[in-house]
């Protein structure tokens, strides 16, 4: 189980907690004190983001494209953090 | 003649019911039901409230909370856990039309504009403060205030906390912190984060008189006349439904 923590400079803090099988995310919790609406998203991006691969761009892209469809917002994170704070949990080290 | 908003003044109520009756307002104002509103509201017991992305087992340390008879509930809003003590803190909710005037698309301005009611009821106060992006409000670099904003049934809400008086000491046994070493460094660095009114202006200030300044502030910031007024039938209705269903279940509290 991979765990990782990202504070947003002047935004909020990321928490990320994964499983991995191989190179793919296998199962993902984010938490943290971010604002994402409408909120219950989050449970969207969880479930779409088993089975991705570990992968920055790939990752920021599925997390912009999913906000645009949605017409979402976030405030105190991007989806380049999230993307960020995702690798950092999916390291090796982790 | 000033476009009149109903003022709520609940009281002391539980943590549960607190996120409920928010919810439940919040319904009755996408019927149409009720009239832009400003609610006031304690807690008692006192209780932490966690936003909607947290998780409750990293957050709280809700054993030493049951210990000693303090609540704990997942709010619909994002952000961060906030200690709410019965007698330390005032919370306020404003539940407003989302196509009103004060409210624009963007999330940050719309933080901006609903806080400058906060900000210029706490200057009548005597207590200098200001807007600090995202949401918080501060006087001299310190926090005084935070507030948390959602969206949905068109209607937007907002809830947050004036500190009355601030015991950063009690707040880290409730909240967990990452190990037993830097416990003493948290409750320093939030004493010197965080202020009160009575610090600030070295007086217990009544809730009367808070609730009566940020009030005067409100209706100067949004142009508006607040009219005292009362829940309606519906709203505590489902505001019980909802506690029972929701805010009340450990399904909904410990989800994430």
């Amino acid at each position: 189980m991979g765990r990782a923590e990202y504070k947003v400079e002047g935004g909020k803090l990321i928490k990320v907690q994964l499983s991995r099988k191989g190179n793919l995310i296998e199962a993902i919790k984010i938490t943290g004190d971010f604002f994402l609406h409408p909120e219950e998203l989050i449970e969207d991006l969880e479930l779409k983001l088993a089975g991705h691969p570990l992968d920055e761009k790939a990752l920021i892209r599925l997390m912009k494209t999913l906000v645009e469809k949605k017409k979402a917002t976030l405030l105190g994170a991007s989806p380049e953090d999230f993307a960020k704070c995702i690798m950092m949990a999916g390291g090796d080290g982790g | 003649m000033a476009e009149e908003w109903r003022l709520v003044d609940t009281g002391l109520c539980d943590a549960f019911h607190n996120m409920a009756l928010d919810e439940a307002i919040v319904v009755a104002r996408s019927k149409n039901l009720v009239p832009n509103t400003l609610r006031f509201f304690r807690w008692q017991p006192s209780a932490v409230s966690i936003g909607y992305f947290q998780s409750m087992e990293e957050e709280v340390d809700t054993l030493a909370c049951d210990r000693r008879g303090i609540g704990y509930v997942r709010r619909r809003t994002g952000g961060g856990a906030v200690y709410h003590d019965t007698d330390g803190e005032l919370t306020y909710s404003l539940i407003i039309d989302e196509n009103h005037a004060l409210i624009s698309e963007d999330f940050q301005k719309t933080y901006e504009t609903l806080c400058s009611g906060l900000v210029l009821g706490l200057s009548r106060l005597g207590v200098p403060a200001e807007f600090k992006p995202i949401n918080d409000i501060t006087v001299q670099g310190r926090k005084i205030s935070g507030n948390a904003q959602t969206r949905g049934m068109n209607v937007v809400h907002q809830h947050g906390t004036i500190l009355r008086k601030v015991d950063p000491a009690l707040m880290f046994t409730l909240l967990k912190v990452p190990n037993e070493k830097i416990r003493d460094k948290l409750i320093r660095s939030v004493q010197e984060r965080v202020t009160s009114i009575e610090m600030l202006l070295k007086k217990e200030v009544s809730f009367d008189d808070l609730k009566g300044a940020l009030s005067s502030g409100f209706e100067e910031a949004f142009k508006v006349k607040l009219v005292e007024g009362e829940t309606l039938e519906f709203e505590e209705q489902l505001a019980a439904k909802l506690k029972a269903e929701k805010y009340g279940t450990r399904q909904w509290n410990f989800k994430r």
